[in-house]
């Protein structure tokens, strides 16, 4: 498969100020809280009132995030619908589970279930933008949103124009509790401000949107060119390795999923030591979930795009890369599901 | 050129048989698995029949072949049954010898055992063995629990595109061996039936209470059922070059949505149309080559006008044999489209039309009728089968016999 397509536009939700704000003059948003929350914006101009009164949450944020970067992209039809979730509509699944033992199976209201059914968000995109092509919904963890870009790259090699692929996650206070029952968060609070001063077991929880139309040609408007993904499953060190060396040797900027979780930091040691350009973290912005990666890809694109790095959103990093062409972003999810994509500078 | 994609092994697990023989077996006799659950907690139990696998957990461990474990939930013990066998008939006794990817479909994942502990996990005085079934909560844990029990190291994926999930996993797995990307991919889904999909499909009023009646006029819902199926892909030159044995071709398929309404199809069928009409033209058959449609005739009152529709604006009055396999299974969200695709290729390989049951009045809005005796010694080179779901996703696929 031919990896290359260009992002024409881009929208994320997400703990930051990405949704209004522009990455070179938004501050960064600091949290004492080891659970990020998005900050979710005014989703009137988005969608009808009478709708947005029966969405819940995550169908929000997935749905404006969608529509905002349509809006932005050139595009007059979304043109394949692709996406990924690792949970879907939590806050939904949690109701119906609840309403079911306490109506007793009677009489429940079947919205919520409708709701947490994974592809409702593709749905409701497909509904009100009209669009009748390709629709696909990926729902596996630290893979979901990779997978929903391989599939959007094949759309593009087998002739469409362009593809709306995108991802949406939320984590609910009970989906916290549960996740901690397993240590997966920091035991005392640590918030995002002193995430890596430490390496210690757990990490920050997070969540958030993004969206991006990607095309198979560039145009003037194109903010930044996907050239290299790959998706590896439990791999050994030497094969992660390997990868790393292959896709990140030539690269100017590293932009790391490290999310200082003791418990597999080996392997962003490794590519530490594997590439030798700078790197800069991104869970300290947006959190640890199931499609962070997309957020990592929003933050290439936006950083290619404005040409430099806003210090303010990377105090951990003494010294910032004032030139680069070409990111590598490398993430894993909790051990298992490692990816690796490759961002370059469209040259205008 | 891209490749051709041929089946090469197939395996499965329904309420009417253990295997790929047992189903057909079944199929042959035009014996329904419709019943009551011995397994779900729900006031329904002898109310709202099922397509429940008659085998319990512990059988479900033996059967997959591995030890009795916490973490282990029905769906994944299904996927692992049908899985072991798809990869035993395609004669894989190493996943290492070829890069195989694996792409897996699922609506609801594990839900079907943490539903049972959904109370003890969000309550702090509680703890014990029941915290392994934490990872039960989302679609991938099944996936990766069959991907690591018999060796899939590569590319892994889940789908879940609601009653179109497994159609679009075989797409997808296809699209990717015509893409170079693997020569094989092994792909299909797995759905155990649960508490909260059994109330969610009987909130939205579209359960019988009878055994399910697809395409007929007094049909008033589906049933709901459990399984799973996987077939093994492969590209023609792998597959001709490994000597395999190529049970049918997978010449057509198309993934379109409706945009019409969440839960709804449209009446004309718009989706249906369009997504079996792109799969036909991908295949390069004519109308008058398709020989047995194996619907989603679900039996819900919109599906059966919408799908019926669909089909009378696609093959005019010459519509070809179809009928819903439904009333042998239920409706198997996840993993019907890849049970119904092992279906399509029995109907090649045995020359066989399976009846619809349950039929006995034609629809009002249809001209149309689905057939409902088994058929035999019929020569069947190309069969559409149709998997429709939430959201609007429709899929179709085309499978055609193998000619060389």
């Amino acid at each position: 498969m031919k990896v290359k397509c260009y992002i024409q536009g881009m929208a994320a939700i997400s703990p930051q100020q990405t949704f209004e704000g522009d990455i070179t003059t938004a501050p960064f948003v600091q949290s004492d809280s080891n659970r990020l929350v998005c900050i979710e914006p005014d989703y009137k101009p988005y969608i009808p009132a009478n709708s947005l009164r029966r969405m819940t949450r995550v169908l929000r944020m997935g749905l404006a995030t969608a529509l905002k970067c349509l809006s932005g992209s050139g595009v007059s039809t979304p043109g394949p619908i692709v996406t990924g979730t690792g949970k879907g509509s939590l806050q939904d699944t949690e109701k119906f589970i609840k309403e079911i033992e306490q109506y007793k199976e009677t009489a429940l209201n079947p919205t919520p279930f409708i709701q947490s059914t994974y592809n409702s968000v593709n749905g409701l995109i497909a509904l009100q933008q009209n669009g009748t092509d390709y629709n696909n919904t990926f729902v596996h963890r630290g893979f979901s949103f990779e997978n929903a870009l391989v599939d959007s790259l094949m759309l593009l090699q087998e002739g469409a124009t362009h593809t709306l692929t995108g991802s949406f996650e939320e984590m609910t206070p009970e989906h916290f509790y549960i996740k901690s029952r397993i240590g997966q968060w920091r035991e005392q609070p640590v918030g995002n401000t002193h995430l890596f001063d430490a390496s210690l077991p757990g990490t920050i929880s997070g969540e958030g949107s993004a969206f991006f139309v990607l095309a198979a040609a560039p145009t003037p408007e194109s903010k930044a060119a996907v050239t290299g993904i790959k998706l590896l499953y439990k791999p050994s060190l030497e094969r992660l390795s390997a990868v790393l060396q292959e896709l990140g040797a030539d690269a100017d900027l590293i932009i790391s999923g490290a999310n200082g979780d003791s418990n597999y930091s080996h392997y962003y040691e490794l590519a530490n030591q594997v590439l030798a350009a700078p790197t800069i973290p991104f869970k300290h912005l947006c959190g640890e979930y199931d499609t962070a990666g997309s957020f990592a890809l929003w933050l290439a694109a936006s950083l290619l795009h404005a040409g430099n790095i806003p210090a303010d959103w990377f105090p951990m990093v003494k010294e910032l890369p004032a030139d680069f062409k070409k990111v590598v972003i490398y993430n894993h999810f909790f051990g298992e599901q490692h990816t690796v994509m490759v961002v370059e500078r469209v040259s205008s | 050129m891209a490749e051709r994609v041929f089946i090469t092994g197939m395996g499965m697990v329904t309420a009417i048989g253990d295997n790929v023989a047992g189903n057909l077996q079944r199929l042959r006799q035009q014996k329904s698995g419709l019943g009551f659950t011995d397994y779900i907690d729900t006031i329904y139990k002898q109310i709202l029949p099922v397509g429940e696998v008659k085998l319990d957990n512990t059988t479900l461990f033996r059967m997959a072949g591995i030890p009795v474990r916490a973490g282990f939930s029905r769906t994944t013990l299904l996927g692992l049954v049908a899985m072991r066998e798809a990869l035993q008939q395609a004669g894989i006794s190493n996943l290492q010898e070829e890069p195989t990817g694996f792409i897996n479909a699922s609506t609801v994942g594990g839900m079907c055992d943490t539903e049972k502990v959904y109370f003890d996990l969000i309550n702090p005085d509680k703890s014990g063995a029941f915290i392994e079934s934490i990872h039960t909560l989302d679609c991938a844990d099944c996936t990766q629990r069959i991907a690591d029990t018999v060796g899939f190291t590569e590319h892994i994926a889940t789908i879940s595109t609601a009653c179109s999930s497994s159609a679009n996993a075989l797409m997808f797995g296809a699209r990717m061996i015509k893409a170079g990307m693997y020569q094989r991919m092994v792909c299909g889904g797995t759905e155990a039936l649960t508490r909260f999909t059994l109330n969610g499909f009987n909130s939205l009023k579209n359960v019988d209470k009878q055994f399910c009646r697809p395409f007929d006029q007094q049909r008033t819902g589906l049933n709901l059922g459990e399984g799973a199926a996987y077939l093994v892909l492969e590209s023609e030159s792998f597959a001709k070059a490994n000597n395999s044995t190529i049970l049918a071709e997978f010449t057509g398929y198309c993934n379109a949505n409706e945009a019409f309404h969440p839960t709804s199809p449209s009446p004309e069928g718009d989706g249906a149309y369009a997504a079996m009409k792109n799969a036909l033209a991908m295949s390069g058959r004519t109308l008058e080559e398709v020989q047995y449609i194996n619907v989603h005739g679900t039996a819900t009152l919109n599906n059966d006008i919408s799908e019926g529709r669909a089909l009378e604006r696609m093959f005019g009055t010459a519509v070809p044999p179809f009928s819903s396999t439904k009333p042998f299974t239920g409706h198997t969200l996840a993993a019907a489209g890849a049970i119904e695709a092992i279906y399509a290729v029995l109907a090649i390989r045995n020359g066989i039309i399976f009846p619809n049951l349950n039929f006995s009045e034609r629809m009002e809005e249809l001209q149309i009728s689905p057939v409902t005796e088994l058929q035999e010694e019929v020569i069947i080179n190309n069969v559409i089968s149709n998997s429709f779901g939430f959201g609007g996703n429709n899929a179709s696929l085309v499978i055609s016999k193998y000619e060389g």
